[in-house]
């Protein structure tokens, strides 16, 4: 024991010779002197050793202690007013930035508009985007032949099926499931049979909403999504409402929004009008309310059908839709 | 659709307070969307009449003339190239400021100043097509001028008050009255402003007109199911000419070119009424029989566009006792069209059932603005009135015609009257605000409605141009009375309504959280990509094409699948993206869709039938210019850090990919979760990427997200850590070593690599593993005597069970 404490006192001197810095300095602080160090760790043999040799090994080992400690204090002193001038370095480079990916412009809009419609316990749902023609058109008043089915132009699939070309498609589906009262958003994706420019995409992202229970009226549908939509835009908007045929409502309307970017004064984007078109909407249509398996004459509601890729351009001010689908990362590190 | 303001004043006196920018915005708040508000005299601004008192040559160019043109104040110098231009002749001079279009073709520019050839030029000597009036005035030649010598004009008037285009057009998207036959004619519109603005609307004039019996004309309809109504007129004498004035204008007006007298009449009354009409050529009628019936397999017609159509198997088709002479609704034959001789010809006016117009125009890919107003169900009733408006317009166009037939009417209106029991309280349970009763009785009346009210309930009697398919439900007569009272003026309030128990949606929540993790932990970027597969990469993935499902009508031939998996969209968008970037992450959350097994979703009610399963990919591509090995580890990462992250127990087994290196298969339990691996080199154009992917049932997943996660005490007694390096076999894998490790006692807490390495040193075959061993009891501070021990057993099994040596 008594060479490991004069081995430990060497090795103590020759590494407190190579100390430069602060840090260093701490380092064999906790090395040699620390409450788990190498001294204490010997220390904490002397218990164990034979009953003559203890008050021997003991003392040294408290003078070595002392010596070490006084040293270390010297050292220190030395080291610390040497320190006060702090290394210098050049603060103007950049920092050291985390690398951190992103997500995509429709998703965060996406999500905005959900969080704003989940506070007005509205639940968010999600459902097939291959559909049958069924949910699709017929359960939504849109027989085969009627003209309706040509503003939407479709992609059939094999096997009598298509993709849907609104999320319209899950009103009657999330009826039939959970009745009334019922107040829902479903964001996805849908498809038109079109061919794309920068302004076209047969690819886009809807969020249809649908809420019905007793007494819902006009006046609700309105006030909703002026709510919602000052949320989604961190701002009061104003909105108006315009007819507008859609076979699954009844009165069936355009919703405006104010342009923000003129705010209603008139500019290129809203053709001089102060508006833009933002969503079609209506009172559900109570054939619809039948196919959904409920009472007409007890129920009544309102659904809409927010264009959230549209909402997504005008919000980033994207001028070609089809960086929304390119998968470009030179598009997508942007948001 | 166009409307045109002074066609409807023939029947209402517009309030004068009201400019057009207001009647538009009031037609789209009330009725239909207004796509543009169109001033003739605005386009024709600065455009006046003028006569050429004086011609001479240009000195610089031959085919140029230098003329001296009174403009009514004044006396211009304007250099013109007109073919047809003459001394004394009326024209019209285009002035600094117009709006032309050079030629007649590309955009409207404004007309300044100029110096043609060195010449200064005070404006212009307009051809017809250079101020849009070519549909007007048919020229022969683009060098000719407008020609005003036969209009009753002097110069300085300006041209639009010359010619009387001071009309006002309004615009209108027809997809916003494709549920409205009544608004494709200038009188459902005018009814609609008379609605609108309080305004007295003129019954519409029919009269009654004196017939002979010269022409037998017979009418038989053999399919009454397609055929509602078809009334027919056989007039004698006429005379093939150019319409008068005021016709060529009104129809000019509305985007219709004018081309006789006959045509022209028929179009306007279309344009009226909204009822389309057609016009025969009576000669080729044969026995003046007309018969309605259906096209049978195989047959064809030549429609009076000259193209020769293969018809569908039930087409409807107008014939006479031999051929067919007019595709119903549609269009009409070559062989019975008006020609510059015709002298007789027969009317139609019919009414035929629209899913069969729009059927066969759809199957021929011929759409007319005929069947655009057939195609909306057109009320029966309109025929008459229509058949009657166009001959006595003939007989006052032709003044030695007469009418030689009975009208011949043949009815099958299957259109009942619609009268609807609508109580006060829908009325204003939709609105959410009381209505007055007076209020909506206004409303109704002025859209022609017949209205009682009693018990606080309205009787209401649908107009005939409102019931053949618009008007059937008491909804529908809260929306007539909530757009003309506007819904601008309903109070508006937030639904009060009973708190519902929220409803927790794993998926959803799931996704939600996954992206941001991916996003914002580990730096992966979210791609959306096309719900479709190019079938290139089916072949490059070695995928099974009887999984994918086919589209029927895709865009292109590289969209011609649903997607199975993200991956081909991935590795398409990673290969564009290696343009710009070495590395990179990206992922994508969507659907993706398999023909061969059943999914979760029913077709219709019955809730028999199934669409394909159509569930959630989670897929990620990691792509990087570093070794193959650092690329797989990173990913390997990913998943280990994904699974304890959602706190799921998972193993993988190695599998084997058609397109990937080092491949493996992740399972919780027995369930599948997923795949992750290397793609194979040289799949990618790029050579050098070397691409990492992982892809997971996502519906799978998180199903077995474990919420429970429940919080272990901290340790109370310090661990010791020590490290160790072994030379093995490099067949030797880590895991192995690990688990004997691991299996050694219960103080080894934890074995981790840091270093590995190969090189002569070690020697042939060898590598080199360095690792940290924890040791730590839960009982008592370990001592570096127990540790000892436990470094020479770990030594020991790693020398027996892998020849170990160590370093």
């Amino acid at each position: 024991m008594e060479k490991k404490l004069r081995e430990l006192k060497n090795r103590f001197f020759s590494e407190l010779k190579t100390v430069r810095d602060d840090d260093f300095l701490a380092e064999l602080k906790i090395k040699y002197l620390g409450r788990k160090g190498e001294l204490a760790s010997i220390l904490r043999g002397v218990k164990d050793l034979a009953v003559e040799e203890k008050p021997r090994v003991g003392q040294l080992a408290n003078e070595i202690k002392k010596e070490l400690l006084e040293v270390f204090g010297r050292t220190e002193a030395i080291i610390k007013k040497s320190a006060i001038r702090p290394r210098n370095f050049d603060s103007s480079l950049p920092g050291q930035r985390r690398e951190i990916g992103h997500l995509h412009p429709s998703t965060i809009v996406q999500e905005e508009i959900e969080e704003a419609f989940a506070k007005l316990g509205f639940s968010i749902f999600d459902g097939p985007q291959l559909e049958s023609d069924y949910y699709n058109f017929t359960a939504l008043n849109i027989p085969e032949d009627h003209p309706a089915r040509d503003t939407q132009d479709t992609f059939w699939v094999e096997g009598k099926n298509l993709l849907r070309t609104h999320t319209s498609n899950l009103q009657v589906r999330m009826l039939e499931k959970y009745g009334a009262p019922f107040r829902g958003i479903f964001p996805g994706r849908v498809f038109r049979y079109e061919s794309t420019d920068a302004s076209h995409e047969h690819t886009f992202y809807q969020t249809e909403g649908l809420m019905v229970d007793r007494n819902i009226n006009i006046g609700n549908l309105i006030a909703v999504m002026q709510s919602l939509l000052s949320a989604v835009f961190h701002k009061k908007v104003n909105v108006r409402l315009r007819p507008g045929f859609f076979p699954f409502v009844e009165p069936g309307f355009e919703m405006d929004i104010e342009c923000f970017i003129c705010e209603g004064d008139g500019c290129s984007v809203c053709k001089q009008s102060g508006w833009v078109e933002l969503m079609p909407c209506g009172l559900v249509h109570p054939g619809v309310l039948k196919a959904g398996g409920l009472d007409p004459e007890e129920y009544s509601g309102f659904a809409f059908g927010l264009g959230l890729t549209r909402l997504v351009m005008m919000k980033y001010r994207i001028n070609d839709i089809r960086l929304l689908q390119s998968g470009d990362l030179r598009f997508l590190k942007q948001f | 659709m166009y409307l045109s303001l002074n066609w409807v004043k023939n029947w209402l006196k517009l309030p004068k307070d009201v400019d057009n920018k207001q009647i538009a915005l009031d037609l789209t708040m009330a009725t239909v969307e207004v796509e543009e508000v169109i001033d003739q005299a605005e386009a024709l601004k600065d455009i006046v009449v003028g006569k050429v008192k004086e011609i001479v040559k240009h000195p610089q160019a031959d085919r140029l003339q230098v003329c001296q043109v009174d403009t009514g104040e004044s006396v211009e110098k304007i250099v013109c190239g007109g073919s047809n231009l003459s001394k004394g002749m009326l024209v019209a001079v285009a002035q600094v400021g117009a709006k032309v279009r050079w030629h007649g073709q590309g955009n409207w520019v404004t007309l300044s100043k100029a110096k043609i050839r060195g010449v200064e030029s005070q404006g212009m000597i307009a051809a017809v097509e250079e101020i849009g009036l070519g549909d007007l005035f048919p020229s022969r030649s683009e060098t000719e001028i407008l020609d005003l010598s036969g209009f009753k004009v002097k110069p300085g008037q300006p041209l639009s008050q010359a010619l009387e285009l001071d009309d006002t057009i309004i615009d209108i998207d027809n997809k916003s009255i494709n549920h409205r036959p009544d608004l494709w004619g200038q009188y459902g519109l005018a009814r609609e402003l008379a609605a609108i603005y309080h305004l007295k609307l003129k019954e519409y004039p029919v009269v009654d007109l004196t017939t002979k019996n010269q022409i037998k004309l017979k009418v038989s309809v053999q399919d009454k199911a397609n055929c509602f109504r078809y009334l027919g007129w056989a007039i004698k004498n006429i005379k093939i000419e150019d319409s008068p004035w005021w016709l060529k204008k009104q129809l000019q007006a509305v985007g219709l070119r004018p081309i006789n007298n006959i045509v022209d009449v028929t179009n306007y009354v279309m344009y009226e009424l909204g009822q389309p009409l057609h016009a025969f050529d009576a000669r080729q009628i044969k026995d003046a029989h007309i018969q309605i019936k259906q096209a049978k397999k195989g047959e064809s017609f030549i429609t009076l566009d000259g193209k020769r159509r293969k018809l569908p198997e039930g087409a409807l088709m107008i014939s006479d006792s031999q051929k067919y002479v007019a595709l119903a609704g549609i269009m009409g034959g070559q062989n019975s069209e008006i020609g510059t001789d015709t002298t007789e010809i027969i009317l139609e006016s019919a009414n035929f059932r629209a899913a069969s117009v729009r059927r066969t125009s759809t199957a021929l890919g011929l759409r007319s603005e005929s069947s655009a107003r057939f195609e909306k169900s057109i009320d029966p009733l309109l025929a008459e009135t229509a058949i009657k408006k166009a001959a006595q317009l003939i007989l006052s166009l032709c003044s030695e015609s007469y009418i030689a037939s009975k009208l011949v009417d043949v009815n099958n209106n299957p259109f009942k009257e619609i009268t609807l029991e609508v109580p006060e309280s829908l009325i204003n349970q939709r609105f959410g605000a009381v209505i007055h009763t007076t209020d909506i009785k206004g409303i109704l009346q002025r859209l022609q409605f017949g209205v009682e009210h009693r018990s606080k309930t309205f009787q209401i009697k649908v107009p005939s141009f409102r019931a053949t398919k618009d008007i059937s439900i008491p909804e529908d007569i809260v929306e007539e009375v909530a757009r003309i009272y506007g819904y601008n003026n309903i109070p508006y309030q937030l639904p009060q309504v009973v708190l519902q128990e929220p409803i927790f949606d794993v998926a959803y929540q799931g996704a939600k959280d996954i992206k941001k993790w991916l996003a914002w932990a580990q730096a992966y970027t979210e791609v959306y990509t096309y719900a479709f597969t190019d079938i290139v990469w089916v072949e490059k993935l070695g995928f099974d094409l009887k999984q994918h499902l086919k589209v029927k009508n895709a865009v292109s031939p590289e969209q011609s699948y649903l997607n199975l998996s993200l991956l081909p969209n991935l590795l398409s968008k990673a290969e564009d993206n290696l343009r710009w970037f070495d590395e990179f992450r990206i992922f994508e959350l969507e659907r993706v869709f398999d023909k061969r097994s059943r999914g979760a979703y029913h077709t219709d009610q019955s809730k028999k039938k199934f669409l394909p399963v159509q569930e959630k990919s989670l897929a990620g591509l990691e792509v990087s210019s570093y070794n193959s090995e650092q690329v797989f580890l990173s990913v390997k990462g990913l998943i280990e850090s994904l699974m304890d992250y959602w706190n799921i127990k998972w193993q993988s087994e190695k599998i084997k990919l058609p397109y990937a290196n080092h491949a493996f298969q992740l399972k919780h339990q027995d369930i599948i979760l997923g795949n992750f691996g290397l793609i194979k080199d040289r799949l990618l154009d790029d050579a050098k990427a070397k691409i990492g992917f992982w892809q997971f049932d996502f519906a799978l997943l998180v199903k077995y997200i474990n919420f429970s996660k429940r919080y272990q005490s901290l340790p109370k007694f310090p661990s010791i850590r020590r490290d160790m390096a072994v030379v093995v076999d490099e067949t030797v894998g880590w895991s192995d070593l690990e688990k004997e490790i691991i299996n050694i006692s219960s103080l080894i807490r934890q074995v981790e690599p840091f270093d590995v390495f190969t090189g002569q040193e070690i020697g042939a075959n060898k590598k080199s593993l360095a690792f940290h061993l924890e040791f730590r009891s839960d009982d008592k501070t370990l001592m570096a005597e127990d540790v000892d021990q436990l470094m020479k057993d770990v030594l020991k099994i790693l020398e027996k069970k892998f020849q170990a040596v160590l370093r």
